[in-house]
């Protein structure tokens, strides 16, 4: 039988034919197979078996592919991680066995070879051929397309298009690492300086100084809005480890922009921005040089489903979504059929896990912190807080009653004369001495934050694993002349703002819910859980919604033990811990440190920079965030603080993820406002539709990253995702190498082509040779394996020669251009070869399940510092809107504000139905519509209304609305260029909804991503219906009233908004 | 000039035929409407249409030569014809809807005794032999042969219904189907489409001999009776379990008279297929027209009678949110027959007509019998 | 410099002094009245309940994850020399309507659009504010008294010795009959559709074109063959339990809320489920003796 190479065949499916897609693999060894006996099972077999990590969704479960002839047949869980087993095979387990085991995934991991053989994918560079999103596209060489990029000029005149694109090369104005450094020392500098003449003086003395590199500044005249590099921003959407270095390695330190923007504030930003504001210590900053609030950590608490008797999901959608179903599900599942869990869904929806929680509390949306409160107030009054842990007020009381993290709630705050909380109560208030320290043989003084020790002010030095300061927890007195209270008593007074029955009128629910929540809370010592997600972060209120939460897990104080809130923790990969063997920080041969106002304006106090205009400023400040999504592209197009030349743009759809998306698309639409844009994806999106180029990337079965985890797994792990399959895109020439079109070969020819150093013969410091992926990733897989350790004690085995032979069996079909044994090893050398090869077999690296637990009932991996429930550095700085201070404290704020802290009075207009969105576990945002198996699961997403409303507005199942809103009262989305497309869906008329609010799941309603036709060479690539189903209702989330170009946001913790937007459904 | 009118049609016919065949080989069932939910659709219900009318008809020769009705006797020819000609048209419909057309002969090869559709088969074998044998006796003359071959027909005439009927009456899972009168509903409704159909035949274009009119007065008396006793049989089908108006039977029976569907049953079967025809029998039972057409109606009209059976237990889901559980266009639970279906039954009934034709011609070329005018 | 603040071992005395130098130079006139500031008193002193007792709650490390028990109860069964007795368990309280099980069941069996194995049914139930969900999973029941066995023409589906109903694609004649039979509708049939037909990849994208292993045997996607035109269903996986290896949708189950095994072994996991009293089968009355339990 004469079979057709699959790789032929593949050439018809794929948007750009050519090129070879199977490698080695070739007619031959089909026919070889079928002549296999039968009853045979290949696809189980170790040696067509790879490990790697799902991506259709942000949990990256651990996976195993399966491999058919080079072809991922099947994946499943790889059994020896926590997320795919509970208990999870020992990491030791060999290879034979962990083919036999399949652990378990969800459905998109499941069906994610859809994603990865889509006949979307593109193969070779796009470049727009008519104006932007146009759906007009050729294929251009990538040699050509890296070269116009560099080049820049009259790059689209073929097109009619005479502009003048700007050129990469002229905006990598500065190159000298050590100007840069300085620069932004002196830029450090002018922010210190308060007095305004002074600040004056020190503006003159930067061009003085730098005089000889004015030309690079992006304004001399104010420096630190940083060097013409800024003008080049990377923005992406799903980024992880490895790749998150790499591409630093090219924007950070060879490039030198401060603009490199994540999505955060898209997805849960401001449970990631409170943890951070709660997680800062009062120790001694390094880069300030003295004893400040720092380090605090981008990161977030999850409850700890291992151990917990109660658990309570508050906007979490813990089966459908969050991280993520196969780990957490069956640990509940389990626990509560055997009546060792209760848990409580607080959620406007009834989500599937109602199936199974004690309780559904359907509140308001937007006033979570309302319920936690009263939940405060009530344990409160009833005394039913941890007073042990709660009175540790430094390190050595925690340690002194076995508590791994202390707060501050013990800690005095001072109240200016408007009884705001306005800063701590230090030693030297009172007169007291400062703590005399030397760090690094320097003295240092340190001035003391001071609680009540039965009746006595006492200083407290906080990080002492000595001197315990058991503080009195209520304090609310005069000191000194000065008014202040305890933490405690200020989140009291918080609490007690309302009654009972105030805050439970508020959340719109029954004072008896929150009383028995705050009952079962406190009833299993610190055995309680609490997990805030989305659902609580991504309201103009989210930060304090988050705040309040934490603070009230706070009053049984369970961080870090089973059962409570425990933390992320992951393997490093960077040679940090270990100093090696590849110390990546220290192998940048002329490493650039970036310096300025971010085009997000993060980070910044807006009234210390030199752009100070008084307020309002003109768009929001965002001290507290950083990758603030929702304001990238915004921001460009208004070219404030400046304007941008040339945006990255990496695996993301703004467009298409934001509330109000379209104006994303609004602002990606003129060439004249964002210069160019380069965009990274496997298809053709619905954001990048709008991109000047489209670089096919390899997708997550072809590529390399280090996924890193979750707050929820309190095991140490790091799973690697690895080439697992032949890559789909084409093949091209960088440095001589051939690799696969992907974003690291577009950065390489980038680099090549400007000639920046850290890449190329001479990459790495030492010599080593920076050309392709490997040589990058694979020392990141070194450490891994080489453990954090100086003296290699936590090293992992090395592979024997049997899990050699394994390791080069299964990827016996990947072609050259990927998989090449001697050079892979020629990476990282004979010595850490065999050790890189035990962690490539086996997915990467993950801890035992027994070492998680300690015998004291705490986790293994703590968090083990101070949880702030009073925020000192947020006190001290300004939104830039309001010129107010942002309040340091747990408090309730009501939903639905606009930029200025202003309420937005749609539902007097007539918009009365509060719009919420959710996952369905089936879906992953824009990347699952591709997805055919799943789509039989839901076709179509729908427009839920609860039964009462829909009664009353007369809508009936399957009747089509359009959603439209005071920002979008057409209920379009304006696709640019004309082109408009309703927001229409259908009705799902459901009792499992909160009556007022309406919901539709993500997912659907795509107008790029193979939804509609494109032109690519003059060609139509027809469009594929089953992908334009259902609606996409982002659009008629609420444009920011005073901004008018982008989302509400929540302008202290940076969320962009999803669930507070009033709309009216419209029959049509 | 009528002549003309019919061939025309007739080739109109033939060629919608012939392209819903060659789709069917070409585009397999891609375009067919029926699904997994829904397995059986229009032709299962044509198959069962035609193999009822061959019964039918068979039974009109077997009046005539074993029951000695002799007014009947000279359009057995014809009977047998149409017999044969129906039965073609039956098992061609049926080997369409096959998955695996080229293993049909598997039903011989690996007998299933359990499986009333296997029995159907070699039931349909036997009988297909009586039927062929009793027309080579009148061919060739040989009046016992043809008596010998309808009397071993008789039971088979009476069984393969039957066994069609319990092919569906046995299926437990369809509510519907699953019911003791299924077989005698069958035997009796083909034994009554049948015997219109020949009374159609007859009256059109049979020879005009002396006891045509009695011939068709007593084929249109026959008719009327099996109408009116048809009438009673299917009241006692549907009043009962419309009665305490519960259960599966009756959704699936609500759904056949008021479902979306309800003129296949109200205006096709009821009025076209049954209240007219009774009337005109009833009022001019002599006129040859009104009898003829009065055939016509009662028979064609009975494959909204096969819809009706075949389908609507179908359209009940056995586990209530099963279509919603996975969705594809062949699980659903709604059936319409597309215009590819409807053309391969154009060619099922051409090829009926091409049968009866060849066979009758055939007939009439030896001259050994004058079967038609 | 001394630190300030005591810890919790040192006596109070010893600190009453240490403080009391400090005030008397520090202090003095500074906290009001000169008195020591009093802590608000604390309204009821109620005593939480027992913090977490002493150790780690781990009875998971004596447990292993049900999918490594039933996978080594596999194993020994195909040891066994025993016929095993398949079952099935699905229990409905840990089902969290995933459709994982579809989707795997899927991916293994390479299924093309409209064939299905097992679906997953969802309902909302409930009124406002009382809302909960059912989920019920509807793979092959393998009865016992399979209705869809007799009724094929050609013998080609057969109730197997374990227990497995099977067919045999190069027998079925593709006629539908078993597919009106089933009361589960367990019975799908296969079109020949594609996936990526209409689409750029028209239907030929790489995993379209992989073969699957249903019944031990290798089958490969070629034009109008097997299984096109056959009935299709659920068969427990029959090519993996070969191997030793679970059903997919059972490894897929990410609430543990499948079971498989052999229930001739007294101490199977699954002959220690379908023994109690919660444990039902869909349409009993029916009388096909399903293979599939439900706990509910
Ligand atoms: N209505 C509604 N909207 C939401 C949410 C919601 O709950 N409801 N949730 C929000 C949340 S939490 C998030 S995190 C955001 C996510 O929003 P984004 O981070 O913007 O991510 P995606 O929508 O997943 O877009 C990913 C893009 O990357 C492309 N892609 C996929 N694989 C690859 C690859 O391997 N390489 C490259 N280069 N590109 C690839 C896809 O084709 C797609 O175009 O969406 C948000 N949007
Ligand atoms: N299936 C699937 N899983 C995923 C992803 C995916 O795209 N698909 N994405 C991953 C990513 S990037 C993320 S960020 C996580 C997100 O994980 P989650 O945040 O757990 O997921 P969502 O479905 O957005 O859940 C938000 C829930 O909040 C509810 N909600 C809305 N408003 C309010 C409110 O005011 N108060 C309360 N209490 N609840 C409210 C919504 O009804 C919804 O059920 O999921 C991850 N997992
Ligand atoms: S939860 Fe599902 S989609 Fe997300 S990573 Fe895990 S298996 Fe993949
Ligand atoms: S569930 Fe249906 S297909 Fe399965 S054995 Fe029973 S009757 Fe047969
Ligand atoms: S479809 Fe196949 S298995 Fe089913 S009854 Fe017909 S021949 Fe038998
Ligand atoms: S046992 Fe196998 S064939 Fe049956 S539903 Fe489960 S995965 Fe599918
Ligand atoms: S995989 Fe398990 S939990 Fe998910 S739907 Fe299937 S049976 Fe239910
Ligand atoms: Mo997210």
């Amino acid at each position: 039988m004469k079979k057709i190479p699959r790789r032929d065949l593949l050439k018809l499916g794929v948007i750009g034919g050519g090129g070879a897609l199977l490698g080695k693999h070739t007619a031959e060894a089909l026919q070889a197979r079928a002549a296999s006996v039968p009853g045979s099972y290949p696809i189980q077999e170790a040696e067509n078996t790879l490990y790697s990590v799902c991506l259709q969704c942000n949990t990256g479960c651990p996976i195993k592919v399966k491999l058919y002839e080079g072809v991922a047949a099947k994946i499943d869980g790889n059994p020896i991680t926590p997320w795919t087993m509970y208990p999870h095979l020992p990491y030791n387990t060999d290879l034979k066995r962990m083919a036999r085991v399949d652990g378990a995934l969800c459905p998109k991991g499941q069906s994610g070879i859809q994603s990865v053989y889509d006949p979307y994918r593109i193969r070779k560079v796009l470049k727009r051929a008519g104006p932007r999103g146009s759906g007009k596209w050729v294929e251009v060489p990538f040699e050509e397309a890296i070269r116009e990029i560099v080049e820049g000029g009259q790059i689209f005149a073929s097109i009619g298009d005479t502009r003048n694109y700007p050129a990469l090369k002229d905006y990598w104005a500065l190159r000298d690492p050590k100007v840069m450094k300085a620069m932004g020392k002196a830029v450090d500098a002018i922010w210190a300086e308060k007095d305004k003449a002074k600040k004056k003086a020190l503006v003159e003395q930067f061009k003085v100084d730098f005089k000889d590199y004015l030309d690079t500044l992006i304004d001399p005249d104010h420096p630190d809005l940083g060097p013409k590099n800024n003008q080049v921003v990377f923005s992406w959407g799903r980024l992880k480890g490895g790749r998150t270095d790499f591409f630093k390695w090219f924007f950070d330190s060879g490039f030198g922009t401060i603009n490199q923007h994540g999505h955060t504030t898209v997805c849960q930003g401001s449970l990631y921005f409170t943890g951070k504001a709660m997680s800062e210590q009062l120790d001694f900053d390094e880069k300030k040089g003295k004893f400040d609030w720092t380090g605090g950590k981008k990161f977030y608490w999850q409850g700890d489903l291992s151990g917990a008797e109660f658990a309570i999901f508050v906007g979490s959608n813990v089966y459908e979504g969050g991280y993520g179903p196969p780990l957490r599900v069956n640990r509940i599942t389990q626990a509560v059929t055997e009546g060792r869990l209760k848990f409580v869904v607080i959620d406007p929806r009834a989500q599937k896990a109602v199936a199974h929680a004690a309780r559904w509390i359907a509140p308001k949306p937007g006033t979570d912190a309302a319920i936690a409160l009263g939940m405060i107030r009530w344990i409160l009054e009833q005394g039913r807080y941890d007073r042990k842990y709660l009175s540790a007020a430094n390190k050595a009381a925690a340690k002194s009653v076995g508590e791994p993290t202390w707060s501050n709630a013990a800690w005095l705050v001072k109240l200016d004369d408007k009884g705001f909380p306005a800063k701590l109560l230090r030693a030297s208030d009172l007169g007291l001495p400062a703590f005399q320290k030397t760090v690094k043989d320097t003295a240092v003084e340190f001035d003391p934050p001071i609680a009540i020790v039965k009746g006595i002010p006492t200083r407290i030095d906080v990080q002492s694993e000595e001197e315990a300061v058991v503080g009195d927890l209520f304090v609310n007195t005069t000191l000194n002349g000065i008014r202040v209270k305890s933490v405690l008593e200020l989140i009291r007074d918080e609490a007690n703002k309302e009654s009972l029955e105030g805050w439970a009128r508020i959340a719109g629910i029954q004072p008896e819910d929150i009383a028995w929540l705050a009952y079962e809370f406190t009833n299993h010592g610190k055995r309680a859980a609490i997990d805030i997600h989305r659902g609580v972060s991504q309201h103009t209120n989210g930060f304090y919604n988050v705040l309040a939460w934490y603070t009230l897990a706070a009053l049984i104080g369970s961080h870090d033990w089973q059962g409570g809130l425990v933390q992320n923790s992951t393997y490093d990969i960077l040679g940090e811990k270990a100093e090696g063997p590849f110390f990546l920080k220290e192998l940048h041969p002329r490493k650039l440190t970036p310096f300025g106002i971010s085009i997000i304006r993060h980070g910044v106090k807006y009234e210390n920079t030199t752009i100070f205009e008084g307020y309002p400023a003109k768009r929001p400040w965002y001290y507290n965030a950083s990758d603030v999504y929702q304001e990238v592209l915004p921001s460009a197009a208004q070219g404030y603080p400046y304007p941008v030349k040339i945006l990255f743009h990496y695996m993301g759809s703004p467009a298409y993820a934001l509330p109000a998306g379209h104006t994303q698309i609004e602002a990606m639409l003129d060439p004249d406002k964002i210069g160019l844009i380069v965009a990274s994806d496997i298809v053709v999106g619905d954001s990048y539709a709008y991109a000047d180029y489209i670089f096919p990337d390899l997708s997550y079965l072809e590529r390399w990253e280090f996924h890193g985890s979750h707050p929820n797994v309190i095991w140490k792990t790091q799973p690697l995702r690895q080439p697992t399959i032949a890559p789909i895109p084409e093949t091209v020439k960088v440095f001589g190498e051939e690799i696969p079109i992907s974003m690291e070969a577009m950065l390489l020819a980038l680099a090549e082509k400007l000639g920046m150093p850290g890449f190329g013969e001479q990459g790495f410091v030492g010599g080593l040779p920076f050309k392709r992926p490997e040589d990058f990733y694979l020392k990141m897989v070194a450490n891994l394996a080489y453990g954090e350790a100086k003296d290699g004690s936590k090293a992992v085995p090395e592979a024997d020669d049997e899990e050699l032979e394994y390791f080069a069996k299964a990827r016996n079909h990947l072609p050259k251009s990927v998989f090449d044994l001697e050079r892979w090893k020629a990476a990282i050398g004979e010595a850490h070869w065999r050790r890189a090869v035990y962690v490539m077999n086996r997915g990467g690296r993950f801890e035992d399940f027994k070492k998680a637990f300690l015998e004291d009932g705490t986790v293994a991996h703590k968090y083990g510092k101070q949880v702030n429930l009073y925020l000192e550095k947020q006190a001290g700085a300004k939104d830039a809107m309001t010129g107010q201070p942002y309040y340091p404290l747990a408090a309730y704020f009501p939903a639905y504000l606009d930029s200025t802290g202003q309420p937005i009075a749609d539902a007097a207009e007539g918009y009365e139905l509060n719009l919420l969105t959710h996952r369905i576990i089936t879906m992953t945002k824009s990347r699952t519509i591709s997805n055919y198996w799943l789509l039989n699961v839901q076709p179509e997403n729908f427009i839920a209304v609860p039964t009462e409303d829909a009664r009353r507005l007369g809508l009936r199942d399957g009747q089509r609305v359009k959603v439209v809103s005071k920002s979008n009262p057409e209920g379009v989305w304006d696709l640019g260029n004309g082109q408009k497309k309703p927001m229409i869906g259908k009705v799902k008329v459901v009792p499992g909804l909160r009556p007022g609010s309406v919901a539709f799941s993500l997912g659907y309603g795509h107008w790029s991503y193979g939804a509609a036709n494109i032109e690519v060479n003059g060609k139509v690539v027809r469009s594929d219906p089953r992908r334009a189903t259902g609606i996409h209702a982002n659009a008629a989330m609420r444009v920011d009233p005073v901004l008018k170009d982008v989302t509400l946001s929540d302008i202290a913790g940076g969320s962009a908004v999803f669930y507070d937007t009033k709309v009216r459904l419209e029959p049509v | 000039m009528s002549r003309t009118v019919g061939w025309i049609l007739f080739a109109i016919l033939a060629l919608v035929g012939v392209v819903g065949v060659f789709l069917r080989f070409t585009s397999s069932r891609d375009l067919a409407a029926y699904g997994s939910y829904i397995p059986w659709g229009l032709w299962v219900a044509t198959y069962i249409f035609f193999a009822g009318l061959s019964a039918g008809a068979f039974v009109v020769a077997v009046l005539g030569h074993v029951f000695g009705v002799e007014r009947l006797r000279p359009v057995a020819p014809l009977a047998l014809a149409i017999a044969l000609a129906c039965l073609g048209a039956a098992l061609v419909t049926v080997w369409f809807d096959l998955g695996h057309m080229e293993r049909v002969l598997n039903v011989f090869l690996r007998p299933h005794f359990s499986s009333m559709m296997a029995w159907m088969v070699w039931l349909y074998t036997a009988y297909a032999i009586a039927t062929v044998l009793a027309l080579y006796g009148l061919w060739r003359g040989l009046p016992s042969l043809t008596r010998i071959a309808l009397m071993v027909g008789t039971p088979l005439v009476v069984f393969y219904p039957g066994a069609a009927g319990a092919l569906f009456g046995t299926v437990v899972a369809q509510s519907l189907w699953h019911s003791p009168v299924f077989p005698i509903l069958f035997l009796f409704g083909g034994v009554l489409s049948g015997i219109a159909l020949v009374t159609f035949a007859t009256v059109f274009f049979s020879r005009k001999d002396k006891d045509y009119t009695d011939r068709v007065w007593l084929l249109g008396r026959i008719t009327l009776g099996l109408l009116l006793m048809y009438l009673l049989i299917e009241w006692a089908e549907y009043s009962i379990p419309m009665w305490y108006q519960v259960g599966h039977e009756f959704e699936a029976l609500m759904g056949v008279l008021f479902g979306p569907y309800w003129f296949v049953f109200w205006i096709f079967h009821l009025s076209l297929g049954m209240i007219i025809p009774i009337l005109l029998l009833a009022l001019w039972p002599r006129n040859p027209l009104a009898v003829g057409i009065a055939g016509l109606l009662a028979s064609s009209m009975f494959l909204s009678v096969r819809l009706n059976l075949v389908i609507p237990s179908q359209v009940q889901p056995q586990l209530e949110g099963l279509v919603n559980a996975y969705r594809d266009r062949r699980l659903s639970y709604t059936y319409l027959p597309t215009l590819f279906e409807w053309s391969v039954v154009a060619f099922s009934v051409a090829l009926a007509i091409a049968i009866a034709y060849g066979v009758v011609w055939f007939l009439n070329r030896e001259k050994k019998l004058e079967v038609t005018q | 410099m001394p630190q300030n603040g005591v810890s919790q071992t040192q006596d109070l005395e010893n600190r009453r002094a240490f403080l009391g130098k400090f005030a008397s130079t520090v202090f003095a006139g500074m906290v009001m009245g000169g008195a020591a500031v009093k802590a608000e008193e604390v309204k009821k002193p109620l005593q939480l309940p027992s913090q977490a007792p002493g150790g780690p709650i781990q009875p998971e490390l004596e447990y292993e994850d049900v999918l490594v028990r039933m996978q080594r109860e596999l194993e020994a069964a195909q040891q066994r020399g025993v016929t095993p007795k398949w079952v099935m368990v699905i229990d409905t309280r840990k089902c969290v309507g995933c459709h994982a099980c579809t989707i795997a069941c899927a991916v293994e069996n390479k299924l093309p659009p409209g064939v299905v194995y097992r679906p997953v049914i969802e309902e909302q139930i409930g009124e406002f504010p009382n809302v909960s969900w059912r989920f019920t999973p509807r793979p092959c029941m393998q009865c016992d008294k399979p209705p869809c066995v007799p009724v094929c023409p050609v013998g080609a589906t057969w109730k197997s010795e374990d227990g497995i109903v099977d067919i045999d694609y190069n027998a079925c004649i593709g006629c539908r009959y078993c597919l009106t039979a089933c009361p589960y509708q367990a019975r799908t049939s296969d079109f020949g559709d594609r996936w990526t037909d209409g689409t750029p990849g028209q239907g030929k994208m790489p995993y379209e074109e992989l073969p699957m292993f249903e019944y031990g045997k290798e089958w490969k996607p070629e034009g109008h063959k097997s299984p096109v035109g056959n009935a299709r269903k659920c068969h427990f996986c029959r090519h993996r339990l070969q191997h030793g290896l679970l059903p997919q949708c059972v490894t897929s189950c990410i609430g543990r809320a499948t079971f498989f095994g052999d229930a001739n072994d007294p101490n199977s996991l699954v002959s220690q489920l379908i023994h109690k009293p919660n444990a039902t089968r869909l349409k009993e009355e029916l009388g096909t003796e399903p293979r599939v339990y439900y706990l509910v």
